[in-house]
């Protein structure tokens, strides 16, 4: 794991230490290799589920211990029952989604609560990118040319929050980081902010 | 209690080499599931490796309808074969020896060494024959808990691993044994069968109780539903695999087309392999065996009256990694799913993966470097 990586990493899973309570029911959409979730069950004592539908990652949360569960995020979601944790934690996975819409509101009903990260598309370097050179900026997050790589949706602060107050979800707190996912960012976020991480409500 | 021997001269590294299996005598009356009781029961059993001090590193392997307690290293430097998960188990294999005591154990109602309808009833001193209680998994379960705990010390269980029935046994370890499991590896399995295999099980019945050597079940040692039986596991053995599987395997290719003079003879490969499936598999397996361990399948329902999985798997303490396979159509994915779906919902430290080989149910036997991985990490 690069250090740039594991830093970028670092910074949301302290904040969402900060947000989630001991012995909490977590379920991570999106868990990758387990990462978090075993950060919180050593720190937090909660109990934690991932959801991936890579198998070798599926494999990285076997070894650590994590709960996880191989296979797509909405049929995961749909077989739970309402209530059935009190956090769902989404990293960097909304951008993979076909209907993230449709997945945030089932999110939101089996946890009253929802942290919700991703790059931030209107980041000023993506930007320019697209204004001067018509394309989409090949960097650290994304790394393959659109040839390679098939981009799903890749969202603003500015859509999103849109979004948040059209589906009638009320943002309990919202955190900007810089480009470097780490230094905190209040002036002008849509286009100064590399990272967003939102806490949702059900409302 | 016997001492589990082996002759370390012969093992290369990485082989459990030679092996030899041994009988377990329980004296005491087993009362089935349905009320029945017999006087007292023998189970053939292999283990590896080593107990230690305080009993805590003992791993069950469950096997499958037609498996049996042989299930790594060889009983001769001439055997062909190995035992069937010999790829699985071994020293430094993901059913690491060197660290664990694995017990294979032949299932109550076999044919292969364990007490059956084969076996000398002694209150008439004839074979049991259809008089054997109808055996079910819960029983084949509780037999193998007498074995482990009564005659080999285990303390409690460092795991308990099998597919297909195996993995039906070590759900119903879980539920009925809950402190003394610590894991819980079901693969390629079900909580309760649908009604196509149900229904393939019923064929393969039929085709036993037809065929005129059957005699309802009282045939003579050596003899019986040979046709039947061998036409049971043919249909049975298409079910394991898979069309992707067979085509690689087989394709159409003929075993020559001269030799197959009339509509009836093997003509293609395919054909004269099932063939063969079927006549070995008369040698080694009793058909009554088949009628007791298919209807136990059948009737293997975790779901309980509720019709909710969670409900029965609320006493479970294990952790637990359900995994499917995805070419398998006769326990698809969906039902391994469900298993973990529902352990999940009770709130169980559970985990469900998904391999996908193309080559069936029978995808658990097989070199699959992906369920290796998935073995040895979860037996941390």
């Amino acid at each position: 794991m690069p250090p740039r990586q594991q830093i970028k990493r670092e910074t949301e899973q302290s904040i969402l230490s900060d947000w989630i309570e001991p012995r909490q029911r977590v379920l991570d959409v999106g868990c990758g290799r387990g990462l978090l979730l075993e950060h919180l069950n050593q720190t937090k004592e909660i109990y934690g589920v991932g959801v991936d539908n890579d198998l070798a990652k599926v494999a990285g949360c076997v070894k650590r211990g994590v709960n996880v569960y191989q296979g797509d995020a909405e049929g995961f979601l749909k077989s739970q029952p309402k209530d059935a944790f009190d956090w769902v934690v989404m990293s960097r996975t909304v951008q993979e989604l076909d209907q993230p819409g449709r997945v945030i509101d089932e999110c939101l009903r089996v946890a009253r609560r929802m942290a919700i990260g991703f790059a931030n598309f209107g980041y000023w370097r993506n930007r320019m990118d697209a204004l001067v050179y018509s394309r989409h900026r090949v960097s650290e997050v994304f790394p393959r040319a659109w040839e390679y790589d098939w981009r799903h949706n890749q969202i603003s602060v500015e859509e999103f929050e849109r979004f948040c107050i059209r589906a009638g979800y009320p943002i309990h707190e919202r955190v900007y980081l810089r480009g470097d996912w780490r230094t905190p960012c209040h002036v002008l976020p849509g286009w100064r902010a590399g990272y967003a991480l939102y806490w949702l409500e059900r409302g | 209690m016997q001492q589990p021997e082996q002759v370390d001269t012969f093992a290369h590294s990485g082989e459990v080499g030679l092996v030899e299996w041994h009988d377990y005598e329980s004296s005491r009356p087993f009362t089935f599931q349905n009320g029945d009781t017999i006087p007292g029961f023998r189970l053939r059993y292999e283990t590896y490796g080593k107990l230690n001090a305080e009993g805590s590193n003992a791993i069950l392997v469950c096997h499958a309808l037609s498996g049996d307690h042989h299930c790594a290293g060889v009983h001769s430097i001439r055997d062909r074969k190995p035992g069937w998960w010999n790829n699985m188990i071994g020293p430094g294999k993901p059913i690491d020896t060197n660290r664990f005591f694995v017990i294979c154990s032949n299932c109550l109602g076999g044919c292969q060494g364990s007490t059956g309808p084969t076996s000398i009833n002694p209150e008439t001193n004839r074979p049991y024959h259809l008089d054997f209680p109808v055996v079910t998994i819960g029983d084949m379960v509780r037999a193998q808990h007498r074995l482990v705990t009564e005659e080999l010390g285990v303390q409690e269980m460092y795991a308990v691993v099998g597919g297909s029935m195996g993995g039906m046994q070590v759900l119903e370890w879980g539920v009925r044994y809950p402190e003394f499991v610590r894991r819980l590896l079901p693969m390629a399995t079900t909580a309760r069968q649908n009604a196509q295999a149900i229904a393939f099980n019923e064929v393969g019945r039929l085709a036993i109780v037809q065929d005129p050597n059957w005699h309802d079940g009282a045939y003579p040692p050596g003899q019986g539903p040979h046709v039947g039986l061998a036409v049971a596991r043919m249909m049975a053995h298409i079910t394991y695999l898979s069309d992707q599987g067979l085509d690689q395997k087989f394709g159409r290719e003929r075993i020559s087309r001269a030799a197959a003079r009339t509509l009836f003879d093997a003509e293609f490969q395919v054909e004269s392999y099932l063939r063969y499936q079927g006549q070995s598999f008369t040698n080694r397996f009793d058909a009554n065996t088949y009628l007791y361990f298919t209807k136990a399948l059948d009737r293997f329902d975790l779901y309980g009256e509720s019709g909710r999985l969670e409900e029965t798997f609320e006493a479970i303490r294990a952790r637990t990694l359900v995994v499917g396979f995805t070419s398998d159509w006769l326990f698809p994915p969906k039902q391994n799913r469900e298993i973990a779906l529902a352990l999940l919902r009770a709130g169980k430290n559970a985990g469900y993966a998904e391999v996908d080989l193309p080559l069936g149910h029978d995808s658990f036997l097989v070199h699959a470097p992906e369920l290796y991985d998935l073995v040895e990490r979860f037996l941390i």
